[in-house]
């Protein structure tokens, strides 16, 4: 019995009409900006060896890929994340490249989502990827085109937000913890779960990194924070903050001051994936950030190619879907002209249908067997013109 | 939710609902569309630019996670049974209980080699607490009253919300170790917390001092 032949899986979903043009308005907007900066495009397959995400660096658990085997038996996933296979893509066929090496995509992501949760298995992401170069020169070229994907996107109102991954890698290794209970504080701090992680942190009294990690999991805001930074951190935490002060400094003389807000509670969800500078860009009207990235100088070495990166990701498709949902629906224009003929003339009326097109006007060449058809067709399509080729020549009349 | 000033808020109905709206009122808030509010679902506090939405504690969660609202009021116990990617800035103090293990009295519980089988309306909570004891369990989901299982002998023990105790003990069922504590929480959108910050963390520092911290 055939019991999901009509429907499509949970997580995924057929784009018709202005949702293709919305995702494919934003996919173009921010192909010009990679483009433009330099960026060559790379498209890595969508099924790989389950191997490529279980490095060290391994940032999706088992929970959220999606697995299959292959002939031989070996385990395969539909890629969660671009950036594992194009580290892999670095690591060998790019590895004499000249560095930094610059580098984009614009691809499908797969992830295994809890059931009935509202978000999509199945989506539309581009990004970036900087390989290489100087660190703080990197970071600044990934936040200021992030900037510019953010504005490109014309959204009501959006935000910025930067952090820095180094301090609770430091803080977290001095309070000598379980990786069990180490896991626990990181997500914690990671959903910002005051009341566990001051019960957890209470344990340890006046130490003063878990006052640092206590204080710092609530610091988030404008430049103010930095000096109330100051006054929590201990010493070795300062060339963290000193590094995130002069990137933000950075970015607000590029002009964005008033979009870019920091957040020192920003915690990496595995110790091994961001190393550095982390950035997250949010809209309104979306609840999850639409864009997410920031440095992963390990990453790579699981790769055979020991180089520091930084990097950020759309998604395209909650671009596209918060667009949509603002405006209302994208105009699609209907064909100028609609095309009938009768059999002896389908020759004909091909011709005049291209010579319409060159002439840089939508023609669409209605395949009915009746004129009355066609028009009806017309109609409901809102053309306001249509064209009839006969042996004779052509007649066009107006309708509608 | 165009105005990046106003503030939709998810309360639990029931008990949490009544004590946040209590709490509203401690704080200076109009509450009368609130306390009168028929079977209206969407209600307004006047002058204070917010939204209250009324749901069931799993639909506060969805709709907090998915930024159909900012801010929710949710009790712990739906927090662990549901998970999800939100903030949980602030324990409330009220709708205090605990999830525990309980069995029949007088049974032991861990004794045996057997597999044990624990029936509840948590299937969530109860896995964690097993998978963290490193004990394999089968989990049987119950949608009633779960202190029924043991004494059909379908369940060696249940995990359950305890208050008071008084319906296990009449059942005789006693608590044989408890699982977590339990009391509203204060949970918010991860956008929100960072488009809204200012309005957010105001209420949030407003409710804990009317809560007396």
């Amino acid at each position: 019995m055939r019991k999901y032949d009509l429907i499509t899986p949970e997580g995924t979903r057929d784009l018709i009409f202005d949702e293709c043009a919305a995702l494919r308005s934003i996919s173009e907007k921010l192909r010009v900006i990679y483009t433009g900066h330099g960026f060559s495009e790379v498209i890595t397959p969508g099924l790989e060896f389950f191997d490529v995400f279980n490095s060290k660096s391994r940032h999706y658990s088992q929970e959220v890929l999606y697995k299959l085997s292959d002939a031989k038996g070996r385990i395969m996933v539909l890629r969660p994340d671009s950036t594992m296979p194009i580290a892999r893509l670095v690591g060998t066929r790019l590895r004499s490249s000249a560095l930094p090496l610059k580098l984009f995509y614009n691809q499908t992501i797969y992830r295994a989502n809890p059931k009935e949760s509202g978000r999509d298995d199945e989506f539309f992401q581009s990004g970036i990827e900087i390989i290489g170069g100087d660190v703080m020169r990197a970071d600044i070229e990934a936040l200021s085109i992030a900037a510019e994907v953010m504005e490109s996107i014309e959204a009501d109102d959006y935000r910025f937000e930067i952090g820095d991954s180094g301090f609770f890698a430091l803080l977290f290794s001095k309070l000598g913890l379980s990786d069990r209970e180490l896991d626990d504080l990181r997500e914690y701090v990671m959903f910002k779960s005051y009341p566990a992680l001051d019960e957890m942190l209470g344990k340890f009294g006046d130490n003063k990194y878990a006052k640092a990690i206590a204080g710092l999991s609530r610091l988030f805001g404008g430049r103010e924070i930095f000096d109330e930074a100051r006054k929590i951190l201990p010493e070795e935490a300062m060339p963290v903050l000193e590094r995130l002060e002069k990137v933000y400094d950075t970015v607000c003389r590029l002009g964005m001051g008033d979009k870019v807000t920091v957040d020192l509670g920003i915690v990496s969800k595995n110790e091994d994936y961001y190393t550095g500078i982390v950035l997250n860009g949010y809209i309104s009207g979306y609840g999850m950030p639409v864009l997410t990235g920031g440095r992963y100088d390990r990453m790579l070495a699981d790769f055979g190619a020991d180089i520091p990166a930084t990097g950020f990701a759309v998604n395209e498709s909650a671009v596209a879907e918060a667009l949509l949902k603002r405006s209302g629906g994208m105009l699609i224009p209907a064909p100028d002209v609609m095309i009938y003929s009768d059999e002896d003339s389908v020759v004909e009326a091909v011709k005049h249908c291209r010579k319409l097109i060159s002439e840089g006007m939508t023609a669409e060449y209605a395949d009915l067997p009746t004129k009355e058809e066609a028009r009806r067709l017309a109609e409901s399509r809102g053309i306001k013109r249509l064209d009839t080729v006969a042996a004779d020549g052509v007649t066009s009349e107006n309708i509608g | 939710m165009n105005d990046n000033k106003a503030i939709r808020i998810a309360l639990t109905k029931g008990r949490l609902e009544k004590d946040t709206v209590g709490l509203f009122e401690k704080m200076g808030f109009d509450v009368g569309e609130l306390r009168d509010k028929g079977r209206r679902l969407i209600l307004n506090i006047p002058g204070q630019n917010m939204e209250v939405v009324l749901a069931k504690a799993a639909d506060v969660i969805t709709y907090v996670e998915l930024g159909a609202c900012d801010i929710g009021v949710v009790g712990k116990d739906t927090i662990l049974e549901h998970g999800g990617k939100y903030f949980e800035i602030a324990d409330l103090g009220f709708g205090r209980c605990k999830f525990a293990l309980a069995g029949k009295k007088g049974t032991d519980f861990y004794g045996g080699v057997g597999v044990k089988t624990v029936a509840t309306k948590y299937p969530a909570v109860t896995r964690h607490f097993f998978e963290g004891k490193r004990m394999d369990v089968d989990i049987v989901k119950i949608e009633g009253s779960v202190e029924l299982a043991p004494l059909l002998k379908i369940a060696d023990g249940i995990v359950d919300i305890v208050e008071t105790g008084t319906t296990l003990r009449e059942n005789g069922l006693e608590v044989i170790e408890d699982v977590v504590p339990i009391s509203a929480r204060l949970i918010v959108n991860t956008v929100s917390m960072k488009l809204k910050k200012e309005r957010i963390e105001e209420l949030a520092a407003k409710m804990k001092e009317a809560l007396g911290e």
